[in-house]
């Protein structure tokens, strides 16, 4: 009896395995479909001529991207508009764009017909849209990665290549003290912020590059010593009053400003937190300029530092361009040949200074509609590569 | 039933178990020794001799030491052994002792880390109160899987080339036949590549362009059969001696359905695999078919191989490949498979030749 129910059960096994065999997702791409996008920010214009604010900046760089053939070495586009893998085909300034297939490029046209933009799209509203089908492709905050995951929302998450940091601001009386940084920087529980506020995506920051990049990293330790920077803060006379400024649009920052306050209290630090209006958020190969924050007295300020390249000589020099200017940073220029060993000790000799102290690795994370095929998380420095997804016709957009 | 009797037979079989466990035991670490040994590339041995040379230095005036390793890189456990054995070996050549005794008189902690790149290796030196850090970087030039008692057929990956631009197939023609240096060809979707192995590296030297009337596929494949002198794309060919890279021509031809690209998928392991190649008998198994993961473009892969006769069970381990595999093909005289995939993590396109060997 048991030997006939046994047969029994793996017949239908074998039957239900066969049946769902051609159900599952096949590897070679198919033409056609529009592409639903949606993005926080608002772009102003395509036109890589017009400077774009540094909030505008990331969203079109990526839009650019599809519209032009290629980047020179420095990162500008090469080539006209529409000589790209697709061609604008509608805008509308502020609100939405058309990209239609380039059917000439150079490399082959994109498997999707079209891709249509939505701007300004709030992130509520974008995980939504994603919930409810109604977009193919947003980018999520990491933090809200967990949240969008218990809700059904496809979350595709890329190595961590986001350094949020707390720069110590060049010229500032109260951080000139070597003993005054390295107290804070001691006090900072990372861990909390990665497991609380990150919700877990993300990992603690000690050095300048992270593990996967360097393989270095781990020579940099990120526990927190509350201990030891209480027992600085009492030895510094007189002690003086901090102020840390983030991106007043920024909601993780405000949200890591406000728990390294928690922190510095803990430790007995006189430190407040400040939110410094249109400050921008920063890249790596975004001016510095824009960083400062000088329209309010702030003596450190959070920055978020996005890697231009997986190679950590690459991604340390860019890092270097923007800390130097902003905490009055001086590293020798990194030779092309460097060896791990080369960037290590540049690394080094930035974190022992206590000018940056590092707090966490943040990936690019992004919701997909299950239409989606052959997403590809792209490397740190790449575009969105857009024009190699698919849309598999075997799941309809709602 | 009556089976009283049956501990005092077992003890003597108990016994002889054991035995022939360990002596299995014994013979699988040693064998599995000195094939790690043997399979050390000599890049490694360098980076270890130049780590050597960096602790001896900075240790001075140390005459012995412990040695902890740590392991967190992708590194198997046999690999690990084989290079803590090299160093240990290599410092003892410098004329400092391992000591179990504590304190020794520098504390060394190796950790096998790897970077976007390479393999990093880092040696943490502590000696009294200070620490310092030497390191160096060594080529992942071959993953190999670990040794195991149940597959008798062991796959190893070489890596061949990388590049950023996209590979779509790759053929190397050895010293012996090119009468001089080795070629490596690269077929690209809009050119096919010859390199040359001249003072240690790989040096271009010819670059046909495949000339087209329309802009090429994005999901173009193609493929280069050496011995007839061919490289096929759906839309074009190149052909000549490609021993003699000046003969090679491409030119545009109709552009068809790339069938002859696209292999009749097969169903095993309670699924379509549409991406496999069929090689040689070998380990007496008879043929192989080494076949890839289920993923998409967008998931690490790996390689696997099963006896064409009865493909229920693997007789390998899996190969670990950090990115989807995009082409699979078998090589000349079907004993090993070209392998073409692009690595997740760098966004580069690698080219590997995936070989196989006997025993555990």
């Amino acid at each position: 009896m048991k030997l006939r129910l046994f047969l029994f059960l793996a017949a239908i096994s074998v039957v239900l395995a066969v049946v769902a065999a051609p159900l599952r997702p096949a590897r070679r791409p198919r033409y056609g479909g529009t592409l639903r996008v949606e993005i926080g920010t608002i772009v102003r214009s395509l036109d890589p001529s017009v400077a774009a604010n540094p909030e505008e900046a990331d969203a079109k760089d990526e839009l650019d991207a599809l519209l032009y053939d290629r980047r020179s070495e420095d990162g500008t586009f090469v080539g006209a508009a529409g000589s790209g893998v697709f061609r604008l085909s509608a805008w509308e300034a502020e609100k939405s764009a058309v990209f239609a297939a380039n059917e000439d490029y150079r490399a082959g046209r994109p498997f999707v017909d079209s891709i249509e933009v939505q701007m300004g799209r709030s992130t509520h509203e974008r995980l939504l849209d994603l919930e409810l089908n109604k977009a193919d492709f947003a980018q999520i905050p990491a933090e809200l990665a967990r949240q969008a995951a218990d809700h059904g929302v496809r979350v595709s998450a890329s190595q961590p290549d986001e350094l949020l940091a707390l720069v110590f601001l060049k010229g500032r009386t109260a951080t000139e003290n070597a003993r005054v940084r390295e107290a804070i920087a001691r006090c900072i529980d990372r861990a909390a912020i990665v497991n609380f506020i990150l919700q877990k995506e993300g990992e603690p920051a000690g050095g300048l590059l992270p593990q996967w990049s360097s393989g270095t990293a781990f020579l940099f330790p990120t526990e927190t010593d509350a201990r030891s920077a209480k027992e600085i803060w009492t030895q510094i006379s007189p002690s003086p009053k901090l102020v840390l400024g983030y991106d007043s649009v920024d909601t993780l920052e405000q949200s890591v400003a406000e728990r390294i306050v928690v922190n510095a209290k803990e430790a007995g630090i006189s430190l407040v937190s400040r939110a410094i209006p249109n400050p921008g958020t920063a890249s790596a190969h975004a001016g510095s300029e824009a960083l400062r924050g000088d329209t309010i007295h702030v003596d450190a300020r959070l920055i978020r530092l996005r890697m231009p390249s997986p190679m950590p000589r690459v991604a340390l020099a860019a890092f270097i361009d923007v800390l130097g200017p902003l905490g009055g940073i001086e590293a020798g220029p990194l030779p092309e040949n460097a060896s791990p060993e080369d960037i290590y000790n540049s690394e080094r000799s930035i974190i022992s200074g206590g000018r940056v102290a590092p707090l966490v690795w943040m990936p690019q994370v992004y919701g997909l509609s299950a239409r989606v095929r052959d997403w590809k998380q792209p490397v740190a420095g790449e575009s969105w590569p857009l024009a190699d997804v698919w849309l598999d016709s075997t799941t309809d957009a709602r | 039933m009556c089976n009283w009797h049956k501990p005092m037979r077992l003890l003597p079989r108990f016994f002889l178990r054991v035995i022939i466990s360990l002596a299995f035991f014994a013979t699988t670490v040693w064998s599995s020794q000195v094939q790690s040994t043997l399979q050390m590339p000599p890049e490694w041995n360098k980076a270890l001799d130049s780590l050597a040379d960096k602790i001896g230095t900075t240790a001075k005036p140390a005459k012995t030491f412990s040695l902890d390793v740590r392991n967190i890189s992708s590194l198997n456990a046999d690999d690990v052994s084989s290079l803590r054995r090299t160093l240990v070996e290599n410092l003892t050549g410098l004329g400092l002792t391992l000591t179990q005794r504590m304190p020794a008189d520098a504390q060394l902690q190796l950790t096998l880390s790897e970077s976007a790149e390479d393999y990093v290796w880092v040696t943490e030196i502590r000696r009294g109160g200070a620490r310092e850090v030497v390191m160096v970087s060594a080529a992942r030039e071959i993953v190999k899987n670990p040794s195991s008692a149940g597959p008798s057929v062991t796959l190893q990956r070489k890596s061949i080339w990388e590049q950023a631009g996209k590979i779509l197939d790759f053929g190397l023609v050895s010293d012996a036949v090119a009468a001089g240096s080795s070629i490596l060809v690269i077929l690209e979707p809009d050119k096919l590549s010859f390199y040359e192995y001249r003072s240690g590296e790989w040096q271009l030297t010819r670059a046909v362009a495949v000339a087209r009337v329309r802009p090429v596929q994005r999901d173009v494949r193609g493929r280069i059969d050496l011995p007839a002198g061919k490289a096929e794309l759906a839309d074009a060919e190149c052909s000549g001696n490609f021993q003699r890279p000046e003969t090679v021509t491409c030119s545009s031809v109709a552009a068809g359905y790339d069938a002859a690209f696209v292999t009749k998928p097969i169903f095993m392991q309670g699924r379509t695999v549409d991406s496999y190649v069929t090689l040689a008998p070998a380990c007496g198994i008879g043929p192989l078919t080494l076949v890839t993961g289920p993923g998409d473009w967008t998931e690490p892969d790996f390689i696997q191989a099963f006896g064409l006769k009865n493909q229920a069970g693997a007789v390998s381990e899996k190969i670990l490949v950090p990115g989807p595999i995009l082409a699979l093909w078998a090589s000349e005289d079907g004993n090993s498979a070209r392998v073409v995939s692009r690595n997740l993590q760098t966004g580069a396109y690698e080219a590997s030749i995936v070989s196989v060997s006997c025993g555990d």
